[in-house]
């Protein structure tokens, strides 16, 4: 591929996106409901489309491609147990979008905030997720820089690639918040989709068929096909993986404040289920490219480059591969803008309403665009410095959000979990999970994806125990879950008697 | 009073129960199957399955269309 086809791709794809972005404006957005959720008004398709390519990252088809390359079928099973954790949607899901809806909330962390009647509770929270979230973004950013430097040998340096995707993704965020964010999702995934099923079809057409490719397999690399196989995936080193990635619907901010957003419960199921079978293609789709590469390339020097070297290939036309190229760029944005939303969402919501009480709804808004493009220079210096401690950093990312999930689950089943156990759970259980990855992440012979879920259940149950809860905030979360979710259709159930003041 | 949505959730179990099938059955039963039919088409099964227990339980959000 010349550097004149990608610098065209590039212009068409943003000249189409930005197009959409405009499109997706309704008058301006004064609220903060209304910049970052969209006026929890969105509609079931884009919100599916969106929150497949907010949660697949460009990770999916360069990592988890090179982590089937790498260590087989494995890889497989680790993204289906990520995928089968996306049902705790089904069941957190309405609860989320009933407490969002009767309390207003803008964000995870004001909620749990709320909740157990702590503001320390919400600031944590936001100030965690900036911790591991905005390395995260790093390396996302980074990931496309190294992408374009290499498959333009350098054409594209590494810092132009960067610096493009940074200013792409403030600019969809800024044209009409979470709205362009979720339209601009949605054309890269459908583009993504076709694209990438496409390749993976030529691909295997091209080695033989199906079943060609998995005879090549069973008889030249035939550990690739179990687990542990080549040791790769060895038991331990699987529930490390899985463990966190199962949580990730509930852990990670950016896709939790998804579930407040959808106009209805209806459009909350199509978000789901678009999700899934979405989600389903995709995965067998990066699992099949890595089979691909390594029956077609068995020695590559590093599994990174099973993408690369796969649609570099003579098996994918070069106007297709460019796409895909493209495609993964944009999959690389639209995972950071939508961070860079919900975490400045959190800014100022969580911390700087929190600490200065009685901001206007305006002010708190002004203030959240203009956190969003300190995080993106955030990240963007950090991908620039290329430090091992932000690889490391975005390593421990899906296990220092685990942090979350007991006070999550806790605060929509547990009525005794308390604002001090919650508070320590998080802070506690993030502080182990960033010391556990400073001194070579091993505890007793176990990673900190499996430490960090029982590290922090038992400080948020322990530490409950040992205080009392806020029985106000409690009541009225919980009354408000039945409220909102035992009425149904025209069939309206009166408030409850006492309005609780939380 | 006591609502009425939500009924279908506790079938969650069965995804659960999926989630559970797929660390164990491919690190015992199939951990010598080196074909396409071991570990690759379980862990495919198991996703179609996931899938299929969710368009099931959340069947009742359809009634909560105009909220």
């Amino acid at each position: 591929m010349t550097e004149s086809l990608i610098w065209w791709s590039i212009a068409i794809y943003l000249l189409i996106a930005v197009g959409i972005a405009i499109m997706s404006r309704q008058g301006a957005a004064e609220s903060m409901s209304g910049y970052f959720l969209g006026n929890r008004q969105m509609n079931g398709f884009v919100s599916a489309l969106s929150y497949s390519a907010t949660t697949y990252s460009a990770f999916m088809m360069v990592g988890l491609a090179g982590l089937t390359y790498a260590g087989g079928v494995g890889a497989l099973g680790f993204e289906i147990i990520y995928f089968a954790g996306v049902s705790l949607v089904a069941i957190f899901g309405p609860k989320f979008w009933a407490v969002g809806k009767k309390f207003g909330y803008v964000t995870p962390s004001e909620m749990l905030g709320h909740r157990y009647n702590s503001k320390h509770v919400a600031m944590a929270v936001s100030l965690a997720s900036c911790i591991f979230l905005i390395p995260y973004s790093a390396v996302q950013l980074a990931g496309v820089g190294y992408l374009l430097q290499g498959i333009t040998d350098g054409a594209i340096t590494f810092t132009t690639g960067v610096i493009m995707a940074t200013v792409i993704a403030i600019f969809f965020s800024y044209i009409a918040g979470i709205r362009s964010v979720m339209w601009t999702d949605s054309l890269q995934a459908i583009m993504m989709i076709v694209a990438s099923t496409l390749v993976a079809f030529l691909v295997i057409q091209g080695l033989g068929g199906f079943s060609a490719l998995f005879d090549t397999l069973a008889t030249e690399h035939p550990q690739s096909l179990t687990v542990p196989g080549s040791g790769l995936f060895s038991f331990v080193t699987f529930l490390g993986l899985t463990i966190p990635w199962f949580f990730f619907s509930l852990s990670n901010p950016q896709v939790s404040q998804r579930l407040f957003m959808p106009s209805s419960l209806r459009a909350m199921r199509q978000m789901l289920i678009g999700f899934l079978v979405f989600g389903f293609i995709y995965t067998m789709v990066s699992v099949l490219w890595g089979f691909s590469a390594l029956a077609a390339f068995p020695s590559l020097a590093r599994a990174d480059l099973a993408t690369p070297t796969l649609l570099a290939s003579e098996f994918v036309p070069p106007v297709l591969g460019v796409i895909v190229m493209v495609g993964i760029m944009a999959a690389a944005v639209s995972t950071i803008d939508s961070i860079m939303l919900t975490l400045a969402s959190m800014v100022s919501r969580d911390v700087y309403a929190n600490v200065k009480p009685n901001v206007s709804e305006k002010r708190q808004l002004l203030v959240g665009k203009f956190v969003v493009p300190v995080i993106a220079i955030l990240a963007l210096g950090f991908a620039e410095l290329q430090l091992d401690l932000i690889a490391v950093l975005s390593v421990a990312a899906s296990s220092g959000l685990v942090a979350m999930v007991p006070a999550i689950i806790g605060a929509f089943y547990w009525k005794r979990g308390t604002g001090a156990g919650a508070l320590v759970s998080v802070v506690g259980t993030s502080a182990f999970v960033l010391l556990m990855y400073a001194t070579g992440n091993s505890l007793l012979g176990l990673p900190s994806g499996i430490w960090g879920i029982v590290v922090a259940s038992v400080l948020f149950v322990g530490v409950s125990l040992m205080t009392k809860p806020h029985q106000a905030a409690t009541d009225a979360f919980f009354d408000a879950i039945s409220e909102e979710l035992g009425k149904k259709r025209g069939h309206k159930v009166s408030p409850p008697a006492q309005e609780s003041n939380v | 009073m006591k609502p009425e949505f939500g009924k279908r959730s506790k079938w969650i179990w069965l995804v659960w129960i999926v989630v559970l099938l797929s660390y164990v059955v491919p690190y015992t039963l199939l951990s010598n199957v080196a074909f396409w039919y071991g570990s690759f088409l379980f862990w495919a099964v198991a996703g179609l399955i996931v899938i299929a227990l969710n368009v099931f339980i959340t069947k009742d959000f359809e009634d909560h269309s105009n909220d």
